[in-house]
């Protein structure tokens, strides 16, 4: 189980995620949500270990991850909100520079790595350099090198950015089953279609603050709500939509 | 600088003062600086090294230009060529556009010829700054000898101006070549194939401006100019017809040269004229294609063989780096550099070694020479590693590091002994076969191998990194401090050094407790840089030294 005490991170005294407690079960996926600038990927960076917390406790199968940091890392997949890559290294390159990383053996990780580039419909450009792969390809290349070794823990931030309708739905459907297979998934989009069909709980954060973790299910029936998109308006912005869209034409046409 | 900058730029089209802006500063790779890098202080610390080296030419052409006139003025004229070639080298591509380019500033309503201009003035003007730099204090010298003519009063003025114009002409011959070059490149070939052939032009162009350089024979004398032998030479060399450019401004050229004056003329006045068609084509018809094909250098054919050094984390590292130095432009063209300075040298001996000159004993120039290429590998690459190729994509190296950084640190030592020490000490093993007795030879390359790892381990200090993949902050590597560190390393250190151990070779006593001392200093740096590592955290952001040493009391 993946666990959130007390979370807070403070950039020169300003708190970008505050006093954030939630928790996801193995075979769970939990969404998180928040709009631009709720500290969404701050905590994904801190789940992470990328940066240090500020104040809380964060641990996984009940023991905080910063006492072994590296076997921690050993049980994690994270795909970043960007598809930051190096630009000159081949996909295969790139993939392979991962598994050895992690320290997989070679013959079992190539043959995972090809796998997956076939499944992904990459295996044709992998020798290309990734400088001239399009937005979807790099994704795919994040999502296959936070896979490849059977993580337990799965962050996925953004992971459906630049995607195909085709290789969404896969992804979709991926998810679920990872779940299914008893992996911890926190999985992070402003898509809120797809976070109400994959997720069983969400988590909502709001300036940094935590406004809602609990089943779309019960927060449908206990806000009378029809629908994620309608809880989220309601929890998490504060300007009405349809008012704000007339301000900015207002504003162009002036 | 800036306030310079700002003055100038006052009076021009907006549009073109901020694209000016932009460009002359694109020279510097920001996406490679840490956040806090100051970037006109870097290249100011660039011109500085430039105007030393016009100070230190001033006692030169006072001590030599009374014996060797014709030596002097070639010397400055050919050594402001290689500045302009380099530059040439190091801005490659900067003036043509790129993708980058294209998609920015083609949806906004700027014309071409703004973006053109912008980009060659910017370039022209950071090439102006080497001049000046370059230039400053040897052109009074200069023309204050070679003006001094009987019965003309004006001698010092006209020497003046034929110096600068010649520095500039010279100059501008040799990038205008390059433009030409690359601008028809770009327009005949395929963007896919110009990509690739682009990177090997850069290298080849870089090999060159060195090697003829390093390697041209010295035949500045009237003798040695009007030798029937030595006229393919003068006319298939550039520096030699801007030589004869200034003594025909100066009014100092002997009528049987003036057809090298002439071949100046001609020369500067094609490639104007074809780096003016190229930039001009290319602008008008590149940009289009820029957008219709991608920015991809293509595969590099069918065998992808990736070789193994050591474990998993040697051998991704390793092949990391090796990608990194040979794919990244910045990179190679940094690292090639210094690699120019170390072959230059190589092939000088060998040059010598053909000739015959070099058989017998081992000279202290040779030890000397191979030790400065020990150290110009060694420190070069140092310098290259600090030089990070994708800041952004670190996350992986942070969120995969599954060993200690000692491992990693590690790892860093075998890559600076793979890449630097072991190459260098495989060409000084090839140049040492001329040279006999054999034990001359084996104790010297034993001696060459350990001070290649005390270089190695001396560089390790406090490189808790990855190479290519730190933040890099101009100001704190001060070039001109490691330029003249570097300097007097070499006359306080390598010369007795190197007369020490040819010394040694007569008595063996001595010979074994200077391999005592050495073995013992790699040992104890190698053992200190160990017990350090076991302590060291990686980093990835190169910060400041703080000024103020904060208490820390608030949490951030």
């Amino acid at each position: 189980m993946l666990e959130l005490r007390n979370v807070s991170k403070r950039f020169a005294g300003i708190a970008a995620v505050d006093d954030v407690s939630f928790s996801v079960r193995p075979g769970e996926v939990a969404g998180y949500l928040g709009p631009n600038g709720s500290g969404k990927s701050t905590t994904m960076k801190m789940i992470t270990g990328l940066i240090e917390m500020s104040e809380g406790e964060i641990s996984f199968q009940g023991e905080p991850i910063q006492d072994d940091l590296m076997a921690y890392k050993r049980r994690m997949g994270y795909v970043p909100e960007e598809p930051y890559l190096y630009n000159h290294l081949s996909g295969i390159e790139y993939l392979t520079m991962v598994a050895q990383l992690r320290n997989l053996p070679e013959r079992q990780s190539s043959a995972c790595i090809d796998g997956l580039l076939q499944l992904f419909s990459l295996h044709d450009d992998r020798h290309l350099s990734i400088s001239g792969y399009s937005k979807g390809m790099r994704q795919k290349v994040l999502i296959i090198a936070a896979l490849m070794h059977n993580p337990e823990l799965i962050l996925l931030d953004e992971p459906f950015s630049g995607l195909d309708v085709a290789s969404a739905l896969v992804l979709r459907s991926l998810i679920q089953e990872l779940a299914a297979r008893g992996k911890v998934v926190l999985f992070s989009s402003h898509e809120l279609d797809t976070v109400e069909r994959v997720c069983s709980h969400v988590v909502i954060l709001h300036r940094g603050k935590l406004v809602a973790d609990d089943s779309i299910a019960s927060l449908r029936s206990l806000m009378e709500l029809p629908n994620l998109e309608a809880i989220f308006s309601q929890l998490a912005v504060e300007q009405d939509s349809d008012s704000m869209a007339r301000q900015i034409a207002d504003l162009i046409h002036a | 600088m800036h306030k310079l900058l700002a003055l100038l730029l006052a009076h021009v089209p907006s549009d073109f003062r901020i694209l000016f802006r932009q460009f002359l500063l694109r020279v510097v790779d920001f996406d490679a600086l840490s956040i806090q890098a100051d970037v006109a202080g870097y290249l100011g610390q660039f011109a500085g090294v430039l105007m030393m080296f016009s100070l230190i030419h001033v006692p030169f052409i006072l001590s030599v230009f009374g014996m060797a006139p014709w030596y002097v003025e070639h010397y400055l004229i050919a050594t402001m060529m290689l500045v302009a070639g380099l530059i040439a080298v190091i801005t490659w591509d900067a003036i043509f556009p790129d993708l980058r380019d294209v998609m920015v500033l083609s949806p906004l309503p700027i014309a071409p010829h703004t973006i053109l201009l912008a980009k060659v003035t910017s370039s022209s003007a950071l090439m102006g700054l080497a001049i000046l730099a370059l230039n400053f204090a040897s052109s009074l010298m200069l023309s204050a000898f070679a003006g001094a003519m009987p019965g003309n009063h004006w001698g010092f003025l006209q020497a003046l101006a034929a110096y600068w114009f010649t520095m500039a002409a010279a100059s501008g011959f040799l990038y205008c070549s390059i433009l030409t070059v690359q601008g028809f490149s770009a327009l005949l070939l395929p963007r896919r194939i110009f990509l690739r052939l682009s990177a090997i032009l850069q290298l080849a162009a870089f090999g060159i401006f060195l090697g003829v350089y390093f390697l041209e024979p010295s035949i500045e004398t009237p003798a040695g100019l009007a030798a029937h032998h030595n006229q393919w030479l003068l006319a298939c060399s550039p520096d030699f017809w801007f030589f004869a450019l200034f003594n025909q401004l100066n009014g100092s050229l002997p009528s049987t040269l003036t057809w090298l004056a002439w071949r100046a003329w001609i020369g500067l006045g094609i490639v104007l004229s074809g780096s003016a068609a190229s930039l001009i084509l290319c602008y008008l018809r590149t940009m289009k294609k820029i957008v219709e094909e991608p920015d991809l250098v293509p595969g590099s054919g069918r065998i992808h063989w990736t070789p193994r050094f050591g474990n998993a984390l040697q051998t991704a590292l390793t092949l990391f780096s090796a990608r990194s130095l040979w794919r990244s432009r910045q990179h190679r063209v940094a690292f090639a550099f210094f690699l120019a300075v170390v072959f230059a040298i190589a092939l000088s001996w060998l040059r010598g070694e053909l000739s015959g000159a070099t058989r017998g004993s081992m000279p202290d120039g040779f030890i000397l020479s191979t030790f400065i290429m020990m150290s110009v590998a060694v420190f070069a690459l140092r310098s290259v590693f600090s030089l990070p190729i994708s800041l952004t994509a670190n996350w992986v190296l942070r969120t995969t590091q599954l060993s200690p950084s000692e491992k990693y640190i590690a790892v860093t030592r075998t890559i600076l002994l793979c890449f630097s020490v072991v190459p260098v000490w495989l060409v000084s093993a090839f140049l040492s076969l001329a040279f006999r007795p054999w034990h001359q030879v084996t104790a010297h390359l034993a001696v060459l191998a350990l001070l290649g790892w005390i270089l190695a381990e001396i560089n390790l200090i406090g490189f808790y990194k990855v190479p290519f993949t730190c933040s890099y902050l101009p100001g704190k590597s001060n070039i001109q401090f490691i330029f003249w560190g570097f300097v007097i390393f070499i006359i306080t250190v390598a010369l007795p050094a190197a007369e020490f151990e040819l010394g040694s070779f007569n008595g063996p006593f001595r010979y074994v407790c200077m391999m005592v001392v050495l073995s013992g200093a790699a040992i104890w740096l190698w053992a200190f840089n160990r017990r350090r590592a076991s302590a060291a955290i990686l980093y990835f952001e190169e910060l400041p030294t703080e000024l103020i040493t904060t208490l820390k009391l608030v949490s951030y």
